[in-house]
């Protein structure tokens, strides 16, 4: 993605938290108003895209954009809380001012999805960034075809947008499952992995695409049950992750063989990731 | 042959020195670096290359890229680009072409990165040709000729009698105008070429290479057996760039807290690298990470930016403790057949 | 008139009580004094110390409760122990003594509460502004008066290695042990010493008894090969099988297999120990292709010319020879004022690069996360300012008081040829003097890490 403004990559746009708000345990949500011209730069951002949050004074870390420019001018990112960074965004609040870079990555190819049937399954905070193709997919009904969403977490404190399930339910032609691994008392779904759940339900791969985000190991064992079910690996979308410390393809930090996660993903498909040397295993 | 004396040299980087931050061959306690120099007093002549890269002077060892100023919920933020201009003397060819090589990325492929570009503006090269090979050269490999002039902006090759001078770029001419207008005796020429048929390459050529078959090699897990995840490679190598980013506490000032946010010089070889918070780490094992360390050089950034991501200066060869040798790297790699091996 | 920040960490039980009643009895003390309240004065570490100089204060008092008193019963022991070792660690790296002070003070002493920080305050001021932090700000390139310090070294220790072949004697008997080893599947790899291409001697790795005629020994064998035990070896599942290797030590080496079998971080039956009796390395070993020349200067030092344990035992007591006592440079550092020495300090520390290869090659440092290098930057930061990076060696050395075996590595391998081990050796004499204890003799934790036993004397 070529950016024609001479904007300094490395400094960040400034937004201020309009809302912070508990989506699962350690995991928040934040709404970001964007001052400073970041507007702009924001302006046609796509799913799949990632950005660098700084909270100022401990540093910056990438996070899947949550959000969708036609739902909400404000800048939506699900973070759990983890390390240096995350704990220093989660001590802020309402009205305290973070800082933002510019949408990174590549996006999810949702042209080329138009048509097919989308099965979407969202692994704890992966979920993050895949709500933003739920929200387009839903927003633009008529473009797609049915509409499989398997979401799971280790335990129900930890599904995150639980309170949009109603919403994906609604839509038409669409189904939502979900499954945790470790139920609570109050649990009257599916119990078990994703995986486990994926082979229940068992969609068809008629022209139909998957689209995984979660932990490395859920997306290995997800592409794992995948191909018995019929699902050859251009079929399959992925969105990756990795410690990085630019975002713009310098720092060199997230490569997987001589693809950079940062410039040339985080959107793979498994045949893509499937014809790299490295794992990201 | 009209060679400028060293006396003429000395006093050329004497009025340099005056002017712009000058930047030459310095005994540092022992050490041979690249450092600035206040006079031609302090300039070392005689030296094969200096512990270190000129690359500290481009993408400094930590270098801040904002000033944070942070009053209650109010932020500021000053980005931090270099000012003045730098003159490097003593330049050999294989720091030059680390230049070229960190060019590929920092400054041909989008975005641009800004603090290199202003470094890289506003410094001019004054290259010094080799008279030899050092015992773990291998530059002639990397098809670096030992007087070659092509990455800086002047060349000076020692001659009888003194320097040769020779301008290679816009901004070398500029240099030696303004070395004639302090009255400097320079008559730039381009002296006899060396004969790169009489060095020994390592290996003939590496673009005849074939990395992938060797990704699954045995030879990584046991070559990295002695290696110590220190970083002393990546940070004497020229074209070695990766690094970390983060916000350090500043004293407050007046009220304000301030933070620099600065990036510091990292290394795949390191055990954190690749490391998540949460604690997954892709690359947990030694053989892994130095795989990706020639992979990368040899193989990755070709992919990526076009050059190879190694000068031949042999740096990492001399300063690794456990003696972990690239040429070795290279000439395992470069077997017929390429198979698996135990060694 | 100077004012001096001082910080003082007073435990909560004791001294804290004891400057409320200095309070409330309205006994007059200086304002200097910013109170940190903490548990325990056993709490207050060195890193938390430092980083309290690094951050501008010019004076750090520690008050606990007195010996016998603690609220945690033995809490204070620590403190009593670790932070006079601190001071002359800080001492040496150019903190005037006079900044760092530990002191005891019960709940109702209000007046001797008063009466310390009055004291201290004073001796602070005394000293003037503190250089600590200052002089760093400045990042000039300090000449030292310490430049002739390797060319000292080299002139007493700079005897040249014996040309008594033992080389191929011990190589032979490395070999044939190593065979029988792996041929009888007693371990798994034997780690010994091999020659490289390029003539360097370099660690090897031999798994097949075929493999075992690239082991060898010769004077340049510098390597303390105890630093890969631990990732051969230690056992991060319970229940997985426990490896075992065989590995070649020098008398310097098979010291550290004590620190590390002290620290459990393997089982002593997981390490076959092939001892070496030694009559020194030589210079430029492992960077250049040596067999003989003149001794380093550890092994000119050196008064273990045997291993202290071992499975194997190959060669003699060599003839001791003349053991110089190099602590010359160490004498010439501590003659100087702590300006001198901060001066000192910091212009080595201003060439190091932060490869971090003297804490990788040292077999005692092994923590998951360093310390220095956590991402939070809470000790120490990731920039090149030298006052960061002395931070980190301070800090280093620190941690290594009493389990520094002296093998010298972290000398070897630096870049930049920083004479890091003055450090090391600076706090082993120490620990020694203050409790006759030298690291690696056995395989027993340092009476520095433990509690204050009935015949130490109380501070």
């Amino acid at each position: 993605m070529v950016h024609a403004n001479r904007h300094n990559p490395m400094l960040p746009y400034l937004g201020r938290l309009v809302e912070v708000k508990d989506l699962a345990t350690e995991i928040k949500l934040f709404r970001v108003e964007l001052l400073n011209g970041g507007r702009e730069a924001f302006a046609n951002y796509r799913p799949g895209q990632f950005a660098f949050v700084s909270a100022f004074g401990v540093g910056e870390a990438p996070f899947g954009i949550a959000s969708t420019p036609h739902r909400t001018p404000m800048l939506e990112f699900a973070v759990n809380r983890l390390g240096a960074v995350t704990t220093g965004l989660h001590e802020l609040g309402a009205g305290d001012v973070v800082g933002v870079r510019r949408p990174m990555g590549n996006a999810f190819p949702m042209e080329a999805f138009k048509g097919k049937n989308l099965i979407v399954l969202g692994g704890g905070i992966g979920g993050a960034p895949l709500r933003p193709v739920i929200q387009t997919v839903l927003d633009h009904r008529a473009d797609y075809g049915h509409f499989t969403i398997l979401w799971a977490a280790r335990r129900p404190s930890l599904l995150v947008f639980t309170d949009e399930y109603d919403e994906w339910r609604a839509a038409p032609d669409t189904d939502v499952h979900l499954t945790v691994d470790e139920p609570d008392a109050t649990w009257d779904h599916n119990v078990g992995l994703i995986t486990e759940l994926l082979e229940k339900v068992a969609p068809s791969p008629e022209s139909a695409i998957t689209i995984t985000c979660g932990p490395p190991v859920m997306i290995h064992f997800v592409g794992k049950v995948l191909q018995p079910l019929g699902f050859t690996p251009e079929k399959n979308y992925v969105t990756l992750e990795a410690r990085m410390h630019c975002g713009i393809g310098k720092c060199g930090r997230c490569n997987l063989g001589d693809k950079l996660i940062c410039v040339d993903g985080p959107v793979f498909s498994m045949a893509q990731v499937g014809a790299l040397l490295e794992s990201f295993l | 042959m009209n060679a400028m004396p060293r006396e003429e040299l000395a006093h050329w980087l004497d009025r340099l020195a005056g002017g712009k931050t000058l930047i030459a061959p310095r005994d540092v306690d022992g050490v041979l670096l690249y450092r600035p120099v206040t006079s031609s007093a302090e300039v070392v002549w005689d030296f094969t290359r200096p512990v270190m890269s000129i690359k500290d002077a481009f993408i400094p060892a930590t270098e801040r890229l904002l000033m944070i100023e942070k009053t209650g919920q109010q932020i500021r933020l000053i980005e931090t680009l270099a000012e003045g201009e730098q003159v490097i003397f003593g330049v050999r060819p294989c720091d030059a072409r680390g230049m070229k090589v960190l060019d590929a990325l920092f400054l041909d492929t989008e975005p641009v990165d800004p603090y290199y570009a202003r470094r890289r503006e506003n410094t001019t090269l004054i290259g010094l040709a080799c008279r030899e090979l050092g015992p773990t050269c291998f530059c002639t490999t990397l098809g670096i000729a030992l007087d070659d002039p092509r990455d800086v902006d002047v060349m000076l090759t020692e001659v009888e009698g003194g320097y040769a001078v020779q301008i290679v770029t816009a901004k070398g001419d500029a240099l030696l105008k303004e070395a004639r207008g302090w009255g400097l005796d320079v008559e730039p020429q381009i002296p006899d070429r060396s004969d790169l048929s009489t060095q020994q390459p390592v290996i003939s050529d590496l673009r005849s290479l074939d990395w992938p078959p060797y990704f699954n090699d045995e030879y990584w897990d046991r070559l990295a057996e002695r290696c110590l995840s220190c970083r002393i490679c990546a940070y004497v190598c020229p074209a070695c760039r990766c690094f970390d980013v983060r916000d350090e506490a500043m004293p407050s000032n007046n009220g304000h807290n301030q933070y620099e946010r600065i990036r510091c010089w990292d290394s795949c070889a390191g055990v954190n690298y690749r490391r998540i918070a949460g604690g997954h780490n892709p690359r947990p094992t030694k053989g892994q990470r130095l795989r990706n360390r020639f992979f990368c050089k040899f193989y990755y950034y070709p992919q990526q930016y076009g050059p190879v991501a190694c000068t031949g200066c042999g740096r990492c060869i001399d300063a690794c403790p456990e003696n972990i040798d690239i040429t070795e790297v290279l000439a395992h790699v470069g077997q017929a057949g390429g198979s698996s091996h135990n060694r | 008139m100077y004012e001096p920040k001082i910080i003082g960490y007073l435990c909560t039980w004791c001294s804290y009580t004891g400057a409320d009643t200095a309070g409330t009895a309205r006994l007059k003390y200086p304002s200097n004094l910013r109170v940190v309240r903490v548990p325990c004065s056993g709490r207050v570490s060195p890193e938390l110390i430092m980083r309290t100089f690094d951050q501008g204060a010019e004076g750090v008092l520690v008050l606990g409760c007195h010996i016998g008193e603690c609220h945690y019963d033995t809490g204070n022991h620590r403190a009593a122990k670790r932070l006079p070792i601190l001071q002359k660690l800080m001492e040496f790296a150019g903190l005037e003594p006079e900044r760092l002070r530990l002191d005891w003070v019960s709940a109702s002493e209000g007046d001797r509460f008063a009466r310390i920080v009055n004291e201290f305050t004073e001796a602070v001021r005394a000293q003037g502004p503190c250089q600590w932090t200052m002089i760093s700000r400045r990042l000039p390139v300090i000449r030292h008066p310490l430049s002739a310090i390797s060319e000292l070294d080299s002139a007493l220790g700079g005897q040249p290695a014996r040309i008594t072949d033992h080389g191929s004697l011990f190589t032979d008997s490395i070999r044939a042990k190593a065979r029988e080893l792996l041929s009888t599947g007693q371990v798994e790899c034997v780690i010994g010493y091999e020659v490289g291409p390029r003539g360097r001697t370099r660690p090897a790795f031999v798994y097949q008894p075929d493999d075992v005629e690239r082991l060898v020994w010769n004077r340049a064998c510098t390597h303390n090969l105890t630093a890969y035990l631990r990732e051969k070896l230690y056992a991060t599942k319970p229940g997985t099988p426990r490896k075992r290797v065989a590995v070649v030590v020098k008398p310097c080496d098979s010291r550290a297999i004590n620190v590390l079998l002290a620290e459990q971080q393997f089982l002593r039956e997981q390490v076959h120990v092939i001892g070496l009796a030694c009559e020194g390395i030589v210079e430029g070993a492992g960077f250049e292709p040596v067999s003989e020349g003149q001794l380093q200067a550890r092994c000119a030092r050196c008064i273990d010319r045997m291993p202290v344990v071992y499975d194997t035992l190959i060669g003699e007591p060599p003839e001791v020879g003349q053991v110089s006592n190099l602590s010359h440079d160490l004498a010439q550092l501590e003659a100087m004022t702590p300006a001198e020495r901060a001066g000192f300090w910091l212009s080595q520390f201003d060439r190091c690069i932060r490869c971090n290869a003297c804490r990788q090659v040292c077999p005692m440092c092994n923590c998951p996360t360093c310390l220095y290098e956590r991402d939070d930057s809470l000790w120490a930061g990731m920039g090149i300012e030298p006052s960061e990076k002395r931070t980190f060696h301070l800090g280093r050395a620190y941690h290594l008081a009493g389990r520094c075996v002296g093998c010298n590595e972290c000398e070897r391998v630096c870049p930049m040829k920083i004479p890091i081990s003055l450090l090391n050796r600076k706090l082993a004499k120490e620990v020694e003097a203050a409790f006759g204890h030298r690291a690696g003799g056995a395989p027993m934790p340092s009476p520095f890490v433990t509690i204050l036993s009935g015949e130490e004397v109380r501070p």
